[in-house]
């Protein structure tokens, strides 16, 4: 059997599995090892223990479980319901109204989990009884939530840039700092089109104006304050080159502690469900990054990452061709694939592509974080759009219906980022190195 | 009924230990970072083992949480075929899938008990100021890869039990 065919037949599998239904890390996992028997049989086995000691014995990684258990932290708190009580008075008067609250929400939340689901979830179930009580359009009220929350993977600390940073070697803290700008520009440009449509239907954001005085102003602040202080405790250490990304998590799970007991809800209980729940994610998540290293070890043994490598070579493309193919690529999987394990199967076979064609790991690193947000809304699998559905009465298709604008604002940002890779690059030039 | 209820006191007990171990990891990596960076930017000193450390604990953290995961059943799956499926059509592929879920972890397993007695015969230490023999952080794997294996073999017992006994019609 050929390499070309054998690698489909792997695939062919990998999707099969997946979509019947199978758990994703033993999806991935699987096809990896019957690739391995195919090419090398039993001797083929041998490097198993090596690849997976070398593979997951990574300080980067040591990154994602302490900012998931930050999350967490701050979802058990019920922080969320405060920075979305104080921003919904701070943006009130901007045309949309709690529906911007939503986008600034989600960006401010985001900027303190790291994850889609967290934001989204936390976010959501804050916001929706509100939207759905005040009369606000159901899909546009889903549509925000589901795309405001995958600002989640964005905005630093972004789960999906430790894994990619892991898999390829670069620089997280920089990778961090390039999300920080396109997440910036997706809030604006989300904010934008609520603010438009909100201008030109007034139906779908009843506008009920309040008085604020310099003390509902004041009280505004505080319920935001908290999560300023854990953004630039964090995120301001890694800008200034100061921390690692894993001491940025660490940090930020003893500065959510105390900012969840003292402006939150956080219990001892709370705490220790926060721990139980960021076990069990992590059975997950780092379960898909090793069954990823595995894969990986079967395409490199087989030598097929070099033959991918030599065929998209080979193509002559332009960059912008690159680009086209890489937006076709990533839109189709985005649809079959989780956005985890599109990530972690994909990056391994074309970032050795990228030298060829001059492309900047930095910002392919942020291209791919952005198919992976279109992926969590695209139907049938995109994870925002389940979460959001769980927590309210509507139907799935409303919530689908409701994205769609927010996923061409997305291709938009990703040909401005094509067009004009600065948007990405300028801030990590800027940044002092990490320790 | 979920599979966390269909535990037996067995497995829960298993899956109770390995969620604590995790917790413990979890926390101690955060103090153990948390210490470094304060040692680091008040006394000026480095305490030289938290990567190292982290990293043997992130091993121990992944290959104790799978277990956790799969009894728990919060591994991320596609619904959309599934959906469509009965009861009984749901059962039987989770049966299958589980089956087929084992056949690979049973061959992860058996090659990382391998590589843990070779570790362990070879005497390798760790090139780092620690030199911690690595078969102690490197035997997380094995354990971690057995667990999983008795919990896949759980559930298809449970789920096999089921159907056999028609509860899921």
């Amino acid at each position: 059997m050929g390499s070309g065919l054998e690698i489909t037949l792997v695939f062919v599998i990998f999707l099969g599995l997946l979509a019947l239904g199978m758990s994703v890390p033993f999806a991935i996992t699987l096809p990896g090892i019957l690739y391995l028997y195919m090419h090398g049989g039993l001797p083929a086995f041998r490097g198993l223990g090596l690849v997976t000691w070398g593979s997951m014995n990574r300080f980067t990684l040591t990154a994602v479980p302490l900012f998931i258990l930050m999350a967490e932290i701050m979802q058990q708190s019920g922080l969320s319901s405060r920075i979305y009580r104080g921003l919904a008075k701070i943006v009130s008067r901007v045309p949309g109204g709690l529906l911007q609250t939503n986008i600034v929400g989600c960006a401010v939340f985001a900027a303190t989990t790291g994850s889609s689901v967290a934001t989204a979830a936390s976010i959501g179930s804050v916001a929706l009884p509100q939207l759905i009580e005040r009369k606000y359009d159901r899909k546009l009220s889903a549509g925000s939530l589901a795309a405001g929350g995958t600002l989640g993977i964005l905005f630093p600390p972004s789960l999906a840039m430790i894994i990619y940073g892991s898999f390829t070697d670069t620089s997280v803290p920089r990778l961090f700092m390039a999300g920080v700008i396109p997440g910036l520009m997706l809030t604006a440009m989300f904010m934008i089109y609520i603010g438009i449509h909100a201008k030109l239907k007034p139906e779908v954001a009843p506008v009920i104006l309040e008085r604020l005085g310099m003390s509902d102003i004041f009280r505004a602040m505080t319920d935001v304050l908290p999560f300023l202080v854990l953004i630039s405790g964090t995120m301001g250490g890694m800008y200034a080159g100061v921390i690692t990304p894993t001491e940025a998590g660490a940090i930020g799970c003893l500065v959510g502690i105390v900012i969840s007991r003292i402006w939150g809800d956080l219990t001892w209980k709370l705490l220790f469900v926060a721990i139980r729940r960021t076990v069990r994610i992590l059975g997950n998540i780092l379960f898909i990054i090793y069954s990823a290293y595995l894969f990986s070890y079967a395409i490199s043994y087989a030598g097929v990452g070099e033959e991918v490598t030599s065929f998209l070579t080979g193509l002559k493309l332009s960059r912008f061709e690159f680009f086209i193919a890489l937006f076709l690529l990533f839109t189709v999987l985005g649809c079959l694939i989780e956005s985890l394990g599109m990530l972690v199967l994909t990056v391994p076979l074309l970032y050795p592509v990228l030298g060829q064609y001059g492309i900047d790991p930095i910002w392919f690193g942020i291209i791919v974080v952005l198919f992976i947000e279109l992926g969590q809304i695209s139907p049938p699998i995109g994870i925002n759009l389940f979460v959001i559905q769980s927590i309210w009465d509507g139907k799935l298709k409303e919530v689908v219906i409701g994205t769609i604008p927010f996923h061409l604002i997305m291709f938009l940002l990703l040909f401005l980022l094509m067009i004009f890779p600065e948007l990405a690059l300028w801030l990590p030039s800027h940044m002092t190195a990490a320790p | 009924m979920p599979m966390e209820d269909r535990r037996s006191a067995a497995g829960r007990l298993l899956d109770n230990a390995c969620e604590l171990a995790c917790a413990a990891g979890l926390l101690t990596m955060m103090a153990l970072t948390v210490s470094e960076v304060f040692s680091r930017t008040v006394f000026h000193y480095s305490l030289q083992a938290s990567d190292e450390i982290g990293g043997y604990l992130l091993v121990a953290i992944t290959f104790l949480a799978m277990p956790v995961a799969h009894s728990f059943g919060t591994f991320h799956h596609v619904e959309f075929v599934q959906a469509r499926l009965s009861r009984r059509g749901k059962l039987l592929s989770k049966v299958i899938f589980d089956l087929i879920a084992l056949a690979g972890c049973m061959v992860l397993d058996w090659q990382l008990i391998r590589f843990e007695i070779s570790s362990f015969r070879s005497e390798d230490v760790a090139a780092t100021l620690l030199r911690t023999p690595l078969w102690i952080p490197q035997f997380m794997m094995p354990l971690g890869a057995t667990i999983l294996c008795l919990a896949l073999l759980r559930t298809i017992c449970s789920r096999s039990r089921q159907l056999i006994a028609g509860e899921d019609r």
